[in-house]
């Protein structure tokens, strides 16, 4: 009987330690829990952050490429404005040597005698 | 501190080190100066003279004078630049292709070919290359020979000047001008008829002085257009500017040998140098001269044992500027040197040049033409001013014009002949504008 008593007694004490054992460990889990749901909060708003910045630099690169697209617009307007420049420049000039030319045979024609 | 070396100090073994590095030195600054360089002024200081007209001729040599360099200044023309430098407008013209004759822009630098090859003639008398549209005069021996020459005018391609041997058969001072038939007949065309003769004087075309050559109705005289010198203006005759006739006037005899010769291409030696000068223009050079150059450049190459540069003898052929091009070292390392160029320092006043005199408004005047373009009517006044005798002009400016006004004229009959001779040498239509009527 004592025998049993005993028994009894010292299972008792294992579950009574063994309950002890679990509820620290469920302690542990939990604490865990809120580091890594703190560190997924944490991680989702890098994410969030990152993915902002993704969508400004996708922004900036998008307003750098349309400038870039525009300032080549402009630079192939203006070159083609300049060649249009020279151009004219050209003929001008050409005008101008004709000009100079007629004037210059007109003269020599007044050095006869 | 100086410390001079002194070579016999030196162990023999050095001086000899010594003697070899100055020769290897040497034969360095040789091989650098080649032939093909190009004329470069060696020197940026500006020096006031240059050699015009009279030249030593060194024995064996046949490249006479220097280049040299000009910076504009406003208001100058290229027919001043030459007169002053005793050059021909087709010389400046063709050593500066590109420049405005009558509006060059200010500070541009051009040069002045004051550097000649002489003809391939006997070097006695006169010797006029029309080429080259300049004439040459020699004096002294072969031992000890100075040439004179000067810029000259010559004949149309119509009436061209001849060639050949002649002599100056008589001189005079104040020449009366019996104008030729065919010359009367142009001008009554032209519907400026000219009288039998005309009488010493600024509408005289022969100058102050000539020289009358043995090839009958042919002289060699001066001009009251000093601005035909280097042009094709001539009924045939040789036409110098009126300084240069006068000297050559006091300095030829009567029956000094004349040659004539129309050499384009010009090939000469000096310090063991060949130089290469072409005239041209292009249509006008010559297959029978071409050939005699050709053979005498393959007569160098057979004597030399060397190739010629026939790409640098095409591109001076195709440039034609007048000016003696160095092509060829006779002994390799042996010439030496390319002769130097100058900068010259701008004259404060240009000789002959035009003077314009003040506007006066009690005065008779011409409008010779109303233009939009500032260097056009720059040009346009330039070239009246340039007329001979003289028709002052000057460019007024206007709110969105410029007016070239000629005068001012003595009296209305002045004025109206003014007119005319723009009508009939220049083709403008002139008006005439009275003086101001002080009240």
């Amino acid at each position: 009987m004592k025998k049993s008593i005993l028994m009894i007694s010292l299972m008792l004490l294992a579950i009574t330690a063994g309950g002890c054992a679990t509820r620290g460990d469920l302690e542990r889990v939990q604490s865990q829990e809120m580091q890594t749901s703190a560190k997924a909060d944490q991680a989702a708003r890098d994410a969030q952050a990152a993915k902002a910045a993704a969508d400004a630099a996708t922004l900036k690169a998008d307003a750098a490429a349309a400038r870039a697209e525009n300032a080549q617009k402009m630079a192939e307007e203006s070159q083609k404005l300049a060649d249009e420049k020279a151009k004219l420049a050209d003929e001008k000039a050409k005008l101008a040597d004709e000009k100079a030319k007629r004037a210059d045979n007109i003269f020599q024609h007044s050095m006869k005698k | 501190m100086r410390r001079d070396i002194d070579l016999s100090r030196l162990s023999s073994r050095l001086r000899l080190a010594v003697l070899y590095i100055a020769i290897l030195s040497l034969l360095g600054c040789a091989t650098t100066k080649s032939v093909h360089e190009e004329y470069k002024p060696v020197s940026k200081q500006l020096e006031e003279y240059i050699e015009r007209n009279e030249f030593a001729v060194s024995k064996g040599d046949d490249v006479i004078g220097r280049l040299a360099f000009i910076s504009l200044e406003k208001q100058d023309t290229l027919p001043d630049i030459a007169r002053h430098f005793s050059l021909g407008i087709n010389e400046v013209s063709a050593a500066n292709p590109g420049v405005d004759v009558w509006v060059p822009e200010a500070g541009e630098r051009i040069m002045l070919p004051l550097s000649f090859i002489l003809p391939d003639a006997p070097r006695k008398g006169i010797v006029i290359n029309l080429a080259a549209m300049r004439l040459f005069q020699f004096k002294g021996d072969s031992d000890s020979m100075a040439v004179l020459t000067y810029p000259v005018g010559v004949g149309t391609e119509e009436r061209p000047s001849p060639t050949g041997q002649m002599y100056v058969e008589r001189k005079a001072v104040r020449p009366t001008w019996h104008v030729p038939a065919s010359i009367a007949r142009d001008h009554r065309k032209k519907g400026d008829p000219l009288p039998a003769s005309v009488l010493p004087g600024p509408q005289n075309p022969l100058g102050e002085y000539a020289l009358y050559l043995s090839k009958t109705s042919y002289l060699i005289h001066g001009t009251n257009k000093p601005a035909s010198i280097g042009l094709r203006a001539t009924n045939g005759c040789i036409r110098l500017y009126p300084e240069d006739v006068k000297k050559l006037y006091e300095s030829t005899p009567v029956k000094t040998p004349v040659s004539i010769v129309n050499q384009p291409y010009l090939l000469g030696r000096r310090d063991g140098v060949i130089y290469m000068e072409v005239h041209g223009p292009r249509e006008n050079l010559d297959a029978v001269e071409f050939d005699r150059v050709y053979t005498r450049l393959r007569n160098i190459e057979k004597e030399s044992g060397r190739t010629l540069d026939w790409s640098k003898i095409k591109q001076v052929m195709t440039e034609a500027r007048g000016i003696p091009v160095p092509i060829f070292e006779i002994g390799q390392g042996s010439g030496k040197e390319v002769a130097e160029t100058i900068e010259l320092k701008h004259p404060l006043e240009l000789y002959g040049r035009p003077k314009i005199p003040e506007m006066k408004t009690d005065a008779w005047s011409v409008l010779a033409a109303d233009i939009p373009d500032e260097a056009d009517a720059v040009r346009l006044a330039a070239i009246i001013n340039h007329q001979g005798p003289q028709i002052p002009a000057r460019v007024l400016s206007r709110d969105v014009s410029y007016r070239v006004i000629a005068g001012p004229f003595s009296d209305i009959r002045e004025a109206r002949d003014a007119i005319k001779r723009l009508k009939i040498d220049l083709e403008i239509d002139a008006r005439l504008i009275e003086p101001v009527k002080k009240r």
